[in-house]
């Protein structure tokens, strides 16, 4: 008798649903239509690596300040191409520089007609305040810069060292953004300033900010006339490669440096995506070496770690690992294409491409090892048996390590994988508490191999196992390349330096504390519908990864907008 | 009043257990901010002794102090809401960060879960009620979902909805191209366009548990003899199922359900990542990922509060509801 | 209430025990069929799998390519069989769930009977603990926890989720067990003078299997979901292989995304059958704590054989 109740009303659930689901539909048909930008002109977006949230921060001397701060909105005194040869850097807020002989004065002739975002004009003080700001707060000097400047004109600026210090042109020159004195001479604690309205000199400043993406507007004021044209830049977060992907392959982001597995395939059929291909490190196995200061493990024998040098095949590394975007690279750490001229040793230009089990056998077998019964060299008892540490979250390498394991159990030599976090990963690489951990070096600010093989192979730096390093997490510890380090470092000449260079690496091509694997490819994806004149293979006027400081604001003023 | 002594009671000592716990957990990662932060510059730029030496007095890295004091001054600056600052987001505070992150992950989170626990309730209570229809077999099914990893269904949904039939967008909390943030109907449509995915698969993988639990406590309600004395004075059907089987089979769904708002923040984690959503779990893991402490713990307290909360207040709410829990203890 | 108070407290003994057993044994449906069957056929896999095929971390210059003669499953990005390392994962994940499974049923057990029947200072502290475990929030417990130790082994990943879920279940054991406490038949074996370990043994355990089973069954749900979880975010056991690994390696290798199905698709596909079938055989266990779930559902009422008109008068007499 109660069937009549059969049709009931849906509950009030139901219809709660109901309503949310049909709010949706319509408001999602509203916002849908409105997805064109509010403002007219070219814009582009750029995803520079920036994952979750993103915290308002353009303070130059902070090292967590917006990517865009170095390069796009402030910029150095001179810039180096470091996928050139030219080791001389090119003019920008400054156009000559000149040591005096023995290295402790440098003058430099800023260039006139510079003006600051703000319609300020720049001179020769902006500078000397810089250098004066950094050396009187040593909490804003991470480019540990030591000397004091002065102003002797309104474009000229004399900076001042207690000693030679020829090599430290390279950060004052290239990695030393300028910030205007009248600005910053007002703010009273300019290490946790913001720095909300940041006035550069810069092609682009800050239009908006909000915490999952900010907009860049052209700075009318920049002093390369005609430079730039695109309007607003856009920057966005996105938190994995696969949201990059997406991105990308839907038209979403302009450009960015992301590297994909397989990313031939994916872009193949997008006619207006393109990509560049810029190597500029290599990867490596950095060992712990030295016994006296505490490292243990077979990897401390030179001879093991020849023996690996030899038994790696690295074509078929470069296949599965980087979708054969990397190369060979060479014995002395250095790029055998862009870095030839400092490679003393023809024979140490290029690894070699194939494995050679022979050699790697014959190396162990010399140095007094002999084959155990499950295949593994040993000695004394101690088989060849070293554990290698991986970043759990770089694909690349951990296929590296993989492939490895097969390449050298084919030579007699077991390897072994431990996964980490980037925490542990790089504790354990300044504790020394590691046998082997794959690394990734290159030049940082020019390609003078100064510094990288200071800041790798200086055993001043160094410290035992332990105990924190500040450099040389190898632990190795040559008087003989201490000596040429030195030596370099007390002259500006290049030929003489590259005599140092030449004893350097007839060491580490021997000792091969850092074994080397092969060149890391640096990808770096572009959307050619709306912008165009970006760098190619043929043409990189400037290193074209997104997320490379002072690099990005050369691109970016360059860019033009498609017609 | 005894009982709600006792209750407070042992709020107050899980609330110390918990920041206690709190303030250890991070001091037991192993590395130091100033390392991670440096590798991290080191593909970028140069970095040398000098770096890492401004970058120890910039961020204050090498605590000296003796972890006993370094515990007091925590607990003190607790009490007035200091945080402290985030290494990830220099010179931003904890605050900061939670604040701009917090409204993300409660809006989207929280709304899915209210929806997911009305509809789930709903249909378990029209399931328990009405034997043998339909709904007995959509309960295998749902529950059957739950045992799918969300993690999978959601990039599978995301790729399917958002890359092949573009119909969701993909990334972010609102559409950073067209709307800017305030208090408009650009913004917050957008807002709700992009928080639809995250949501439904939420919805779709945790529907199944408040379906399943209803159904079984309706069943059980059904037998009392209340419901027999309801339908023998001759109330209507629907009545009988809301106000008298319903009413009761609810209590321990709504128990749950408070349980499950207070771990939001905990499981927004994996939706973030997926959708790269704004919101604190992603904030979270990069504090993992980064050691910073301070943002680590910010977010662990903020968690663990209102997860307490959210227990207090359905043991006190239980208590009022339900008369018998008061006497029983 | 039973009925057996009139008799003696040895008869109240062995009649609890002999239908016991035969109550909590649980009736043969087709759900139960189909989760025992299901469930069976996984853990095969898991143990026999291992076995037979070929190793799971040769790399092969062949790259990433579909099923074929030679790979039944595809490969991976660096050319290993996709199908071995399904076997090896599911055996690693199946010891997770185990591990997790056995060690949260332990401590559940512990927390939560031990306590609730001992009663007084000890019930407690046992239950103050218990609910400080709850609130205390268990993912950024495990994601510090297991960033801690260098090598991340499946039994330290075990371990951790182990400790990070028992806390539920031990609540709800509490509250069976108080209720239990108070039965006549065990104020009757304590009046007889039974030691109080044989009481919780004999009288209080066994009508706790059920709820235990269940427990048992849910974490290891739990567990494997949870290892997934951590393993996607890149927190979990990276170096070992189980179905959450194989699905971070498949995100990581954008295998979705360049459409190698056939790597992304089968190690979530068997999380989900595995997990549908033991939320199967929990269903059957449901239906054992609480009886009336058996009866009056769609499948039950077809096995009544009723015509038409029959279960019509049937439905309009007992539903609106």
């Amino acid at each position: 008798m109660h069937s009549s109740n059969r049709s009931q009303r849906p509950s009030a659930g139901f219809v709660f649903v109901t309503a949310l689901v049909g709010a949706v539909l319509v408001l999602t048909g509203c916002t849908a239509g409105s997805s064109s930008s509010s403002s007219s002109g070219s814009s582009m977006t750029v995803f520079n690596g920036a994952t979750g949230t993103v915290a308002e921060n353009f303070n130059p001397f902070t090292p967590t300040a917006l990517q865009p701060t170095f390069g796009v909105i402030y910029e150095t005194l001179f810039y180096y191409n470091l996928t050139s040869s030219e080791a001389k850097p090119a003019p920008q807020i400054a156009t000559d520089y000149k040591w005096n002989t023995d290295g402790t004065q440098m003058t430099v002739t800023t260039r006139a007609g510079v003006k600051w975002s703000d319609g300020t004009p720049f001179s020769a003080a902006d500078v000397a305040y810089t250098i004066n700001l950094i050396n009187k707060v040593p909490a804003l000097n991470t480019n540990g810069i030591n000397a004091t400047a002065q102003a002797t004109g309104p474009d000229t600026v004399v900076l001042q060292f207690a000693s030679t210090s020829f090599v430290q042109e390279a950060n004052i020159l290239g990695n030393q953004p300028i910030v205007p004195e009248h600005i910053w001479k007002n703010i009273a604690d300019p290490t946790t300033n913001i720095n909300k309205n940041p006035i550069g000199t810069g092609p682009y400043t800050l239009k908006s900010f909000d915490p999952q993406s900010y907009v860049l507007a052209k700075n009318t004021k920049y002093w390369s006339s005609g430079q730039p044209k695109i309007d607003t830049v856009r920057y966005i977060a996105l938190s994995n490669a696969d949201a990059a992907s997406a991105a990308l392959i839907a038209g979403k982001v302009d450009w960015m440096s992301s590297y994909f597995p397989g990313l031939k395939q994916l872009i193949g059929s997008h006619k207006n995506l393109a990509y560049v291909n810029t190597p500029a490190n290599t990867t490596e196995l950095q060992a712990c070496t030295n016994v006296s200061l505490g490292c243990t493990g077979a990897q401390t024998d030179v001879a093991v770690r020849q023996a690996i040098f030899y038994a790696v095949d690295r074509t078929q590394l470069n296949n599965l690992a980087e979708s054969g975007f990397g190369s060979v690279g060479s014995p002395t750490l250095l790029l055998p294409d862009r870095d030839k001229s400092w490679i003393s040793d023809p024979k140490n230009v290029t690894s070699p491409a194939k494995a050679d089990v022979a050699k790697s056998e014959s190396i162990l077998q010399a140095a007094g090892y002999t084959k155990g019964s499950d295949g593994i060299y040993e000695k004394n008892g101690q088989r060849v048996s070293v554990t290698v540490q991986v970043i759990s979250g770089y694909s690349d390498y951990i296929s590296a390590v993989s492939t490895m394991t097969s390449e050298l159990k084919a030579a007699g030599i077991e390897l072994k994988e431990s996964q980490v976090s980037v925490n542990e990963s790089s504790a354990n690489v300044t504790n020394g508490n590691y046998e082997l951990s794959i690394a990734n070096f290159g030049a940082s600010v020019s390609t003078n191999p100064y510094y990288m093989y200071w800041q790798n192979y200086d055993s001043s730096g160094t410290a035992p196992v332990g105990q924190p390093s500040k450099g040389d997490g190898a632990r190795y510890v040559n008087p003989v390349v201490d000596a040429a380090l030195k030596a370099a470092a007390a002259t500006n000449d290049p030929a003489v330096q590259k005599q140092q260079y030449a004893l350097i690496q007839t060491e580490i091509v021997r000792d091969m504390p850092y074994i080397s694997l092969f060149v890391t490819p640096t990808l770096t994806e572009f959307n050619t519908t709306n912008v165009t004149n970006w760098p190619t293979n043929e043409n990189t006027y400037a290193f074209p990864a997104s997320w490379k400081n002072w690099d990005n604001g050369i691109v970016l003023r360059q860019l033009e907008p498609r017609k | 009043m005894r009982f709600y002594v006792q209750k407070l009671m042992f709020y107050v000592v899980a609330l110390w257990a918990a920041l206690t716990l709190n303030f250890f957990i991070p001091r037991w990662l192993p590395g130091n901010p100033v390392d991670i932060l440096i590798a991290k510059l080191s593909a970028k730029g140069a970095v040398t002794a000098a770096t890492r030496h401004a970058l120890e007095l910039l961020l204050g890295a090498n605590s000296q102090e003796p972890l006993w004091k370094q515990y007091l001054e925590y607990l003190g600056n607790l009490a007035h809401g200091d945080l402290g600052v985030s290494v990830t987001y220099f010179p931003q505070t904890v605050a900061q960060t939670i604040a701009q992150t917090l409204p993300w992950t409660v809006a989207l989170i929280g709304i899915a879960t209210v929806i997911s626990f009305i509809v789930g309730v709903g249909l378990g209570q029209l399931a328990g009620w009405k034997r043998g229809s339909w709904l007995d077999n959509a309960i295998p099914v749902t529950t059957m979902l739950q045992a799918v990893p969300y993690f999978w269904l959601a990039l599978i949904l995301l790729y399917v909805f958002g890359s092949l039939l573009p119909w969701f967008p993909l990334n972010g909390g609102y559409d950073v191209y067209g709307a800017t943030p305030g208090f408009n109907l650009d913004f917050i449509g957008s807002t709700i366009y992009y928080g639809t995915l995250p949501a439904l698969t939420i919805v779709i993988s945790s529907i199944g548990g408040w379906m399943l639990g209803m159904r079984n406590m309706m069943v059980s309600t059904l037998s009392e003899d209340y419901i027999l004395t309801a339908e023998a004075k001759g109330l209507k059907p629907r009545r009988i199922m809301t106000a008298y089987a319903a009413r009761n089979a609810m209590l321990p769904s709504l128990s749950g359900f408070a349980i499950s708002l207070g771990f939001v923040v905990a499981g927004s984690i994996v939706t973030e990542a997926v959708f790269s959503y704004p919101g604190i779990g992603s904030a979270l893991l990069e504090a993992v990922q980064n050691n910073d402490y301070a943002l680590m713990q910010g977010i662990f307290l903020f968690i663990t509060l209102s997860v307490l909360g959210a227990n207090l207040l359905v043991d006190l709410l239980y208590a009022f509801i339900d008369p018998r829990t008061r006497s029983r203890s | 209430m039973t009925p057996v108070l009139a008799q003696g407290p040895d008869t109240v003994v062995a009649a609890t025990k002999r239908a016991g057993v035969r109550q909590v044994l649980p009736s043969m449906t087709p759900k139960l069929a189909s989760g025992l069957i299901i469930a069976g056929l996984v853990i095969l896999f898991g143990v026999i799998g291992p076995l037979v095929v070929g190793d799971p971390n040769a790399i092969g210059d062949v790259g990433l390519s579909g099923p074929s003669g030679t790979h039944i499953l595809g490969t991976t990005q660096t050319g290993q069989d996709v199908f071995s390392q399904l076997a090896y994962a599911t055996r690693g994940s199946l010891i997770i769930g185990f591990i997790v499974g056995v060690l949260a049923m332990f401590f559940s057990a512990f927390f939560g009977i031990v306590g609730a029947y001992v009663g007084g200072f000890l019930d407690d502290l046992f239950s103050l603990f218990t609910n400080v475990m709850l609130v205390i929030p268990g993912l950024p417990l495990v994601i510090v926890m297991s960033s801690y130790v260098q090598q991340k082994s499946i039994y330290l990943i075990a371990g951790v989720l182990a400790v990070t879920s028992w806390a539920g279940g031990a609540r709800v054991l509490r509250s069976v067990t108080l209720s239990l406490r108070n039965r006549d038949y065990v104020a009757a074996a304590k009046l007889s003078g039974e030691r109080t370990w044989r009481i919780m043994l004999v009288e209080i355990l066994p009508n706790l299997v059920p709820v235990m089973a269940s427990q048992f069954v849910f974490a290891i749900i739990f567990a494997i979901l949870g290892e997934a979880g951590l393993s996607f975010l890149g927190l979990g056991a990276s170096g070992a292989l189980t179905w959450g690994t194989m699905l971070f390696y498949a995100q990581n290798g954008l295998a979705l995304r360049l459409g190698a199905w056939w790597w992304f698709i089968p190690p979530g596909l068997l999380i989900a059958v595995f997990g549908a079938a033991l939320s199967l055989i929990n269903f059957s266990i449901d239906e054992i704590i609480n009886p009336k779930l058996r009866d009056q559902t769609r499948s039950a009422r077809k096995r009544w054989t009723l015509s038409e008109e029959q279960l019509k008068r049937v439905s309009v007499e007992d539903v609106p």
